[in-house]
């Protein structure tokens, strides 16, 4: 029976070892942070439980949190992770077209009422009645609000999904819409990035589908296991930071060196999300690896925060404030204006406390 | 005379639909509708210059490397910048293996798995295509997307990350590549040509390239194991050969440049008439069946301004024309442009562009870029600058980067006014393949393609129009952007 199959079954339905199986939930368990009991939980759940359904809709979207997704760190886990998702419904790669494929929509609707996971890549645009996003005919916004009646939990994948992105930068010529803005009642998860990382979307979409609820979330209604820290804080450019040490321009020597790219424009300092941990492309790098500052595609409203090339003149997150006073100064004298931003947070702080000065 | 619609398309990057009109079993008209549209052009009006580095490529998650390429050439042409030759060779890297990596997707996931479907069982092949080609469990996902995955860590030793990276300036490339990189680079080109020599090709990469006649090329399919092989096969058996004729004239901008010039060069390319130059001035996308204002401009002048009550209107891209006429663009067309002898030989055979040509073009690519790739990387100086410094301002001015994308022709015409942009216009491959009609009424090089189809009692569910339309590779994000 259907009703009853689980992902276990499906798994070794498509040809995956039992070994290979328990490889996959020992992985996604340390990639989650999740102890070695949460192994033996997650295959013990995957085998008994009824499989939930996930249901990938496209909206107003570029395709690049597909792209990501579909190059996971873990070929095993790609192929169990779409082996999962195969099944139902996905615009990009599923096998099914046209009306077979709306049927697919409908028949998980009725038979999954409340239990499957609608899962959202893009955002409706909501100008002209929806008309600069049409699906099947209809407004992108119909569809999206149609399958979300009857879905367990949403989750917004990337930046467009969870924030708007770019094509909500100013003028917003369609009135592309975040999801959450569009559906109030029920439970979303916002896993921001433009793409996010492949790492953390395998992550996200495995506890869900495997524990049946969404993981721990921060107030912004990001999974507080992948966006709980700064890019800034666990860089391997930290030190050179921290001593002042900043690249110039592009290629110069200081890059060669492996400085800060904090003067380049680097938004790391005030963007949360795992590039600087997980890294990208398989954990092979990430953007500041390559020499260029971090942009914030992470962040609500990246897009319209001045230049991606401006340094930031905001940043304001140093735990110890007379660390913050000291690093200021010591790099002041080496780098001269670079650290404008340091001397701007203790010219701040001295007018606050010193008020007859 | 009914008329169908065909979609929401299934494996394709993006939204499409298509409108057919067939009367006696025979499509008498089409109509390819692109049903998105994000409004680029208008949001990147006004930001800094350098900003369109990190909107523009946001187009596209697929082919956001080119995007990136276009927009840092058109910002470089305005400052008159010029790269140094390590910038320019590992853009031409990251570049190479995007597109491989797209031509890949795209023969393994989007196109191949329609000869798979039911209307084929009983074919002699029909089990081997299921075996090789059944979306997600067929042999081909099986090799190819672990393969296209490990090609792409080149894009992390490059750019850092891939889509949307961030290494592409107008003064080159931010990464300067050590000694350990390049290695890293060599080792994972070569493990990528063992894979794809193995699973696609059957043969060595040379020995695909010394093919050059139809007759060698049947000879090879019928005497090798490999998906390029059964593919080759299964074309011949459902009548690929002659299925989905192009417009006429080819169109490239030029790929991979160099000191010498580029690899692939920029012109046209039509069977019957032969080479001529490219000339870029006598571009224009006419907006009269989209849902857009305005009149036939040439790319520099022009402005996009939806209008969405429009009632000729049937698409949200405007109509691209070279010289007032629709072209085809992409691999096949680089390579007929290059010279490649087989496709030539095709083309003649054919009388231009069809089904499998264009399949066989971007296979052929992909075997020239793996030996373009090995001396890219090996030119790469260890002492040399990667990225040359810019003006402290950004100067006024106009300027345009046309490159080539994996689908064919890309350009951004690009205007800054006090350091912002005052105008930019983007026109994308698969704007020009999947245009709509324009003023005089001529239908684009799809449509055109589709015209005449015998579609029999399937109608509009003919295999034979999924073969069509996917052989163009359509990028829907891109078109209507």
């Amino acid at each position: 029976m259907a009703v009853t199959e689980t992902f276990y079954d499906v798994i070794r339905r498509q040809g995956i070892s039992r070994r290979s199986f328990v490889k996959f939930c020992n992985l996604t368990a340390a990639s989650l942070g999740l102890g070695p009991l949460a192994a033996t939980q997650m295959a013990e759940a995957l085998e008994t439980k009824p499989r939930t359904p996930v249901i990938w809709m496209h909206g107003l979207e570029c395709t690049c949190c597909s792209e990501s997704f579909i190059r996971s760190a873990h070929p095993l886990a790609k192929d169990i992770i779409l082996s999962m998702l195969s099944l139902d419904y996905d615009d990009t790669i599923m096998a099914a077209a046209g009306h077979q494929a709306e049927a697919i929509l409908v028949e998980t609707k009725e038979k999954y009422k409340g239990q499957y996971i609608l899962a959202v890549e893009g955002n409706p645009p909501l100008n002209e009645d929806g008309m600069f996003c049409i699906d099947g005919g209809k407004p992108f916004v119909e569809k999206l609000k149609w399958m979300a009646e009857d879905a367990s939990a949403i989750i917004a994948w990337g930046a467009c999904a969870s924030w708007g992105c770019v094509q909500a930068a100013k003028p917003n010529p369609t009135q592309a819409t975040p999801i959450d803005k569009v559906i109030r009642n029920k439970p979303i998860i916002k896993v921001p990035g433009c793409p996010p990382i492949a790492e953390v979307m395998t992550g996200v979409v495995t506890y869900i589908t495997t524990f049946g609820r969404l993981p721990e979330l921060d107030r912004q209604g990001r999974p507080k296991m992948f966006y709980s820290q700064r890019i800034h804080d666990k860089c391997y450019r930290r030190p050179h930071f921290d001593a002042g040490q900043f690249v110039e321009s592009w290629d110069d020597d200081n890059a060669r060196k492996g400085y800060c790219l904090y003067k380049m424009g680097c938004k790391g300092p005030t963007t949360y999300n795992a590039c600087s941990t997980i890294r990208w492309n398989n954990g092979v790098s990430f953007p500041i690896q390559s020499g260029h500052g971090c942009i914030g595609c992470s962040e609500d409203g990246f897009w319209d925060q001045g230049s991606f090339y401006d340094r930031l003149t905001s940043i304001n997150q140093f735990g110890v404030e007379l660390n913050a006073d000291r690093v200021g100064m010591t790099a002041a004298g080496v780098v001269g204006a670079a650290v404008a931003v340091h001397a701007a947070a203790s010219v701040v702080k001295r007018l606050t406390t010193k008020t007859d000065a | 005379m009914t008329r169908h619609i065909v979609g929401p398309f299934n494996r394709v990057e993006g939204d499409l639909e298509l409108g057919l009109d067939i009367e006696a079993g025979v499509v008498t008209a089409a109509r390819v509708t692109a049903p998105t549209y994000r409004g680029f052009e208008q949001i990147l009006v006004g930001r800094p210059a350098l900003d369109a580095l990190a909107i523009a490529p946001r187009i596209c998650g697929i082919c956001s490397v080119s995007q990136s390429i276009a927009a840092a050439t058109a910002l470089r042409a305005i400052a008159g910048i010029v790269p140094p030759p390590n910038g320019v060779l590992a853009a031409n890297i990251a570049h190479a293996a995007e597109n491989i990596a797209d031509h890949l997707t795209h023969f393994a996931v989007f196109f191949m798995p329609d000869f798979t479907r039911r209307a084929y069982a009983g074919r002699a092949w029909y089990e081997a295509a299921v075996a090789a080609f059944a979306a997600h469990t067929g042999r081909a996902s099986a090799d190819i997307l672990p393969a296209r995955a490990r090609l792409l860590h080149i894009l992390g030793a490059v750019a850092g990350k891939w889509p949307h990276s961030l290494a592409f300036q107008p003064g080159g490339t931010t990464r300067a590549l050590d000694l350990g990189a390049r290695m890293r680079l060599s080792g994972i080109v070569e493990e990528f040509a063992r894979c794809f020599e193995a699973s696609v090709l059957g043969v060595a990469v040379d020995v695909l390239l010394e093919l050059a006649t139809p007759e060698a090329l049947a000879a090879y399919a019928e005497e090798t194991a490999g998906l390029l092989p059964l593919f080759l096969r299964m074309a011949a058996d459902t009548g690929c050969d002659a299925l989905g004729p192009g417009p006429g004239p080819l169109m490239s901008f030029g790929a991979y440049p160099s000191g010498d010039g580029p690899l692939f060069p920029a012109g046209v390319y039509e069977e019957g008439v032969g080479a001529s130059p490219l000339d870029a001035s006598t571009i224009t996308e006419d907006p009269s069946h989209a849902w857009m204002a305005g009149k036939p401009t040439h790319p520099a002048a022009g402005d996009t301004r939806p209008d969405a009550d429009k009632t000729s209107g049937y698409s949200f891209a405007k109509a691209p024309r070279l010289a007032g006429r629709p072209v085809e663009v992409g691999a096949i067309a680089r390579q007929a442009i290059a010279g490649q002898p087989l496709i030539r030989t095709l083309l003649a055979r054919d009388g231009g562009s069809r089904v499998t040509s264009r399949i066989v073009g971007r296979m052929l690519e992909v075997a020239r870029l793996i030996g373009a790739m090995r001396g890219w990387i090996g030119a790469l100086d260890a002492n040399g600058p990667y990225c040359a410094d810019g003006p402290a301002r950004f100067p006024d001015g106009a300027g345009s980067g046309l490159i080539e994308a994996a689908r064919g022709s890309l350009g951004h015409w690009v205007e800054v006014k006090s350091g912002r942009i005052a105008r930019y216009q983007i026109v994308a491959p698969t704007t020009w393949n999947f245009s709509p009609r324009d003023e005089g009424g001529v239908p684009g090089p799809l449509e055109q393609a589709l015209a005449g189809l015998d579609v029999g009692e399937a109608g509009a569910e003919a295999v034979a129009v999924q073969h069509i339309v996917r052989s163009f590779d359509p990028c829907m994000v891109c078109t209507a952007h």
